[in-house]
């Protein structure tokens, strides 16, 4: 649509990138040195590298285990909520079932809660209610992950009922027409379409589920504990690590990425359909 | 068309979890908020005491106070957060070199846990030892002290959530605008409309679902905020960033308060559904009404 | 990336793989007990929950594997966050989970739960059990910090494992140098050494400030602890100054209805108290600027950075500051003094009616709700045992029993931190712990706010201190407390 060169948004990148990976860059600072280099003047350029943090966090086997406990309970529930919550967006769209605006505002009510007041229920519950036998929900990954979709599951359908409403109801009603069953609709007409949508989905339920502390500190002990609760180890009455935290949250950041680029893929891919279907 | 059968064999998973996850929980909520109950207290168990505790609320100073400073943050918050990313996503949508580095780099904040935000922006911005004061004070003259002025600490909670969450309403609204069917577009130009014109007749209406459903996001979460700003200001100075999700830890957690904190996020939770029901039927139903 | 690595000279070297390496020199008496003991848990696992403190990490990689590979018991402890580790205990012993089989209980939480009968009896239940009642294990060889952990009956409800004092640092490369001291004199008429009044304290904080500021250098007179909005700052006046000028207890008086107004019979707002807050403000105002946002984690680093001459500070952050050169820039350089204090309260607090700092530490308990009570008592008792309290007391500056007191590697550490071990051996008497009682984190939260309006200066000091009194006083009679 515009004739500029594509060159003159560069500067303004930079700009922006500069502002955005400042604290990053800072993080990896505080991470190379040692506390008591905090408290100084502060110079902008890191002159000098300390790497003791990072032997102290490769050494840690634990963080290993919540390094995996994270990625399965976030993956797990990106994958679960986006699900559930594309089919239940598919329902609230293209049926007429009676009370099912309520119900769409209804589930976003769910991620209003103030979390710290719900610790108490959530912990009663899965340690009293939800038990098979000696089984219990707490401190296991397969609990943390139904937890998450308390928030999540509600901004899935939230991210994704837009999306979902905008693929025109004509492209289904032909697709019924040739005799296509709903399960093919969906997954062959109306999920292939959405895939913008859905990988915008994924990534922030995944980055939400990935952040999340206070409902992991509460419900998870040795089994299922995330990374967010491994860096709350570090903050104690004797001090904060400063510099520990900053180490494992940069290798966090590794993580994090592939998954990013992964899924990122999947925007790019919406970009042409938009092209293709203009 | 479907039979609703269907349609509801499609949301049923959904309202299980979501009610067996959020729905119990709120209930047992709701009935310790009725209950006057701290577990060290004289007399440990839970006391009915009827609305006792909403009473208390409505006149404790504190509470009110926690929730103008709560309101003054999510709008300050929100609104910089929708202006700059939509205008991010519209710079988005161009081609120019570097763009799928320069995204990534744009949503790299999202990753970072909020304990860790709070704790780098805390780093920071300490007087004397933070990098924001001592460059402020260097370039500006300027004295950032974000443990004395309660203007200087709100700032920082705003800029730290708009750092942190921008990239979210960006991606969701790369998402919105990249579905937008081209016609529209090509057409309002070929009748010779100008940006503005077509930004609000046209892009508007059409991103608005996705808009109110980011606006909505980012509004709840900024309510619910608590880990950033604890590890940044634990709430001072004074009580200047005492924001509701704070005072609520406050109230549950160190003092064990359960009775009175329940009943202060029962109401924080009502609330936040009275404003979010105003903006959804304000903004969207008249629409779809329009439309269909 | 090359992965350098300092490995510090002196004995403190808290990392991980460091005490790991202490495992190897724990020699246990009375092997074939332990065995013995041991062989009716086979399989069991007990599990802890702890900060992530030196003396903690201390137990999990050092005692547990030791007691594992004796007894065939495994231990788990869950290391958590300061906050996060009462929350996980006390929703665990309330709704009766039995997750854990030991808990954390700081000092000043154990009231807490002995007036909810969380914990078990330590000495009834060895009593009733002597077939577990380890030999090397006694009672008797606890130091007097113990008694803050004994139950009305004046049994042990816990185990101590960590035990500190708040005490004075400063500075002695600053203090004995000659040309600081000519300053000094010049300045003030008076020869340079450590505070013993507050005024002589405030005398050098000034000083030092002024001169130091003068001169361009970053060091100031004094730490402070007072962040604008956590408890830190509350607990460092409380616990720390208003005792040095004879208001003991929080100024609440349990004796008489639980006071804490003046008007009432408490001294929260008293004429001492107030004068207390105006002294400790004034040293604020001098410390280094980063004091307005500074828990106990910065005081510590602060002084380590060499930025305050002088300063109270925490007795586990005091080791390190001493003696670890990875972590401080003034090792060598660390002298150890009484906190100072005000007329008649060094006086009172010989004659036990009172005390002048904060004696601060940690036990590990026994909740009832624990499903392997016997197991988890001969892990208590074993954290107890004389020939683990060395290694320990080197690896985190802790003393729980009196013997350690007398160990070649604790007398050598003595001697590098400048003496804080015969300090809290001798002088230890005269700190005492958080008050006993039950709504300590109650009244704790409830007055706070208004404490950190006072540091903001949005209300005076003196009508800040009459507000917490009568909002002390409030929070007590809503908790039933007061009637």
């Amino acid at each position: 649509m515009r004739k500029k060169s594509p060159w003159i948004y560069v500067p303004f990148w930079i700009v922006i990138s500069f502002l955005t990976l400042f604290p990053i860059y800072w993080l990896f600072v505080i991470s190379v040195k040692p506390a008591v280099d905090l408290f100084t003047t502060p110079d902008i350029l890191l002159t000098s590298f300390y790497w003791d943090n990072y032997t102290e966090v490769l050494n840690d086997r634990l963080l290993r285990s919540y390094m995996v406990n994270s990625l399965i309970i976030s993956s797990g529930n990106a994958v679960l909520c986006t699900t559930l919550g594309f089919f239940a967006c598919y329902a609230l769209s293209r049926f007429n079932m009676s009370g099912k605006e309520s119900i769409f505002f209804w589930t976003i009510t769910n991620r209003m809660a103030p979390p710290a007041v719900f610790l108490l229920p959530l912990f009663l519950l899965m340690t009293q209610v939800y038990r098979f036998g000696d089984f219990t929900l707490l401190d296991t990954r397969i609990g943390m992950i139904l937890v998450y979709c308390t928030f999540n599951l509600p901004f899935a359908i939230w991210t994704l009922r837009p999306t979902v409403d905008g693929i025109p109801r004509e492209l289904d009603e032909a697709a019924y027409v040739d005799g296509a069953s709903p399960w093919k609709v969906i997954t062959e007409v109306v999920f292939p379409l959405c895939r913008p949508g859905l990988a915008v989905t994924l990534i922030l339920t995944w980055v939400f589920a990935w952040n999340e502390y206070l409902l992991a500190a509460t419900l998870t002990n040795f089994n299922a504990r995330t990374l967010t609760t491994g860096l709350s180890e570090y903050v104690t009455t004797t001090g904060t690590e400063w510099g520990i935290m900053a180490a494992i949250s940069i290798f966090t950041l590794i993580p994090a990425l592939i998954v990013f680029g992964m899924v990122q893929k999947h925007i790019v891919a919406g970009l042409t359909f938009g092209a293709v279907k203009g | 068309m479907q039979s609703n059968k269907l349609g509801w064999l499609f949301l049923a998973p959904t309202i299980l979890v979501l009610f067996l996850f959020g729905v119990l929980p709120f209930i047992y909520v709701l009935w310790v908020s009725f209950h006057q109950w701290n577990p060290f207290a004289a007399n440990p168990n839970m006391i009915f005491n009827w609305a006792d505790n909403y009473r208390a609320v409505v006149f404790d100073a504190q509470f009110l106070a926690s929730l103008g400073a709560t309101v003054a943050f999510v709008f300050f918050a929100v609104v910089t957060e929708v202006i700059i990313g939509y205008f991010l996503a519209q710079a988005f949508m161009g081609d120019f070199p570097g763009k799928a580095f320069f995204r990534t780099i744009h949503t790299l904040p999202l990753i970072v846990a909020p304990i860790i935000v709070g704790s780098v922006w805390k780093l920071m911005t300490t007087p004397s030892i933070g990098i924001i004061p001592h460059l402020l004070d260097n370039w500006f003259g300027l004295n950032l002290n974000i443990g004395t002025s309660a203007l200087a600490a709100f700032t920082v909670t705003v800029v730290m959530d708009v750092w942190h969450w921008t990239p979210l309403v960006t991606l969701t609204l790369i998402a919105a605008l990249v579905s937008l069917p081209a016609d529209p577009f090509e057409q309002a130009q070929i009748d010779g409309a100008g940006p503005r014109q077509i930004f609000w007749h046209i892009t508007l209406p059409m991103i608005a679902p996705a808009l109110v459903a980011t606006v909505f996001i980012r509004l709840m979460d900024a309510l619910r905020t608590v880990d950033e700003v604890l590890m940044l200001t634990g709430g001072g100075p004074g009580s200047a960033t005492r924001y509701v999700g704070v005072h609520i830890f406050k109230e549950v957690f160190p003092r064990t308060n359960y009775g009175y904190g329940s009943a202060i996020s029962v109401i924080v939770l009502y609330l936040t559904i009275v404003v979010c029901w105003m903006l959804y039927t304000g903004l969207l139903a008249p629409r779809k009404g329009k439309e269909g | 990336m090359t992965f350098t690595r300092t490995i510090s000279a002196s004995a403190l070297a808290l990392s991980v793989a460091a005490s790991a390496a202490f495992a190897q020199d724990l020699t246990i008496e009375n092997e074939d007990w332990w065995k013995e003991a041991g062989a009716q848990f086979s399989g069991v696992t007990l599990r802890g929950v702890t900060e992530s403190t030196p003396p903690s990490n201390f137990i999990s990689d050092v005692l547990a594997p030791k007691f594992e590979e004796l007894t065939g018991i495994r231990v788990d402890v869950e290391t958590t966050s300061w906050d996060q580790m009462y929350d996980k205990a006390i929703k665990d012993m309330e709704a009766g989970t039995g997750i854990y089989d030991m808990v954390y209980i700081e000092q000043d939480i154990i009231y807490a739960y002995l007036s909810r009968d969380f914990l078990v009896d330590v000495t009834a239940a060895l009593a009733e059990k002597p077939e577990l009642k380890a030999p090397n294990y006694d009672e008797a060889n606890l130091t007097t910090f113990a008694d803050n952990f004994r139950g009305e009956n004046g049994n042990l409800y816990g185990i101590p494992m960590e035990a500190f004092i708040k005490v004075y640092l400063y500075r002695t490369d600053l203090f004995n140098d000659p040309e600081i001291q000519a300053a000094y004199k010049e300045k003030t008429g008076a020869d340079l050494k450590p505070a013993t009044t507050h005024e002589e304290y405030t005398q050098i904080a000034d000083f030092f400030t002024e001169y130091m500021q003068g001169k361009g250098e970053d060091i100031w007179g004094t730490t402070a602890q007072a962040h604008t909005g956590h408890p830190a700052s509350w607990y460092e006046f409380f616990e720390s100054v208003a005792p040095t000028f004879g208001v003991y207890n929080w100024g609440i008086d349990a004796a008489n209805n639980y006071s804490a107004s003046v008007e009432n019979g408490g001294t929260m707002n008293s004429a001492e108290a107030k004068e207390a807050l105006a002294w400790w403000l004034h040293l604020r105002d001098i410390a280094p600027p980063e004091s307005v946002q500074s828990t106990w984690t910065e005081v510590g680093t602060t002084f380590a950075a060499g930025r305050a001459a002088q300063g109270l500070v925490y007795g586990e952050n005091a080791a390190w500051i001493a003696a670890d050169d990875t972590k401080s820039k003034v090792v060598g350089n660390v002298g150890v003094a009484l906190p100072p204090v005000a007329e008649g309260v060094m006086a009172a607090a010989e004659a036990g009616e009172g005390y002048i700092g904060y004696y601060d530490g940690g036990a590990f308990g026994l909740p009832v709700t624990s499903k392997q009570q016997d197991a988890s008592l001969l892990f208590l008792q074993f954290m107890a045992l004389p020939e683990v309290q060395e290694e320990w007391a080197v690896a985190a500056p802790r003393i729980t029993l009196t013997s350690t007191y007398d160990s070649p590697k604790v007398a050598e550490l003595d001697a590098e931190l400048g003496g804080y071990y015969s300090m809290l051996r001798d002088q230890g008497k005269l700190f005492k712990g958080a008050p006993e009682y039950p709504f300590h984190a109650q009244v704790r939260e409830a007055t706070a706010p208004i404490f950190y309006q006072i540091l903001t200066g949005a209300v005076g000091p003196d009508e800040g201190l009459d507000q917490m009194a009568a909002k002390a006083e409030e929070e007590l009679t809503t908790l039933g407390y007061r009637k």
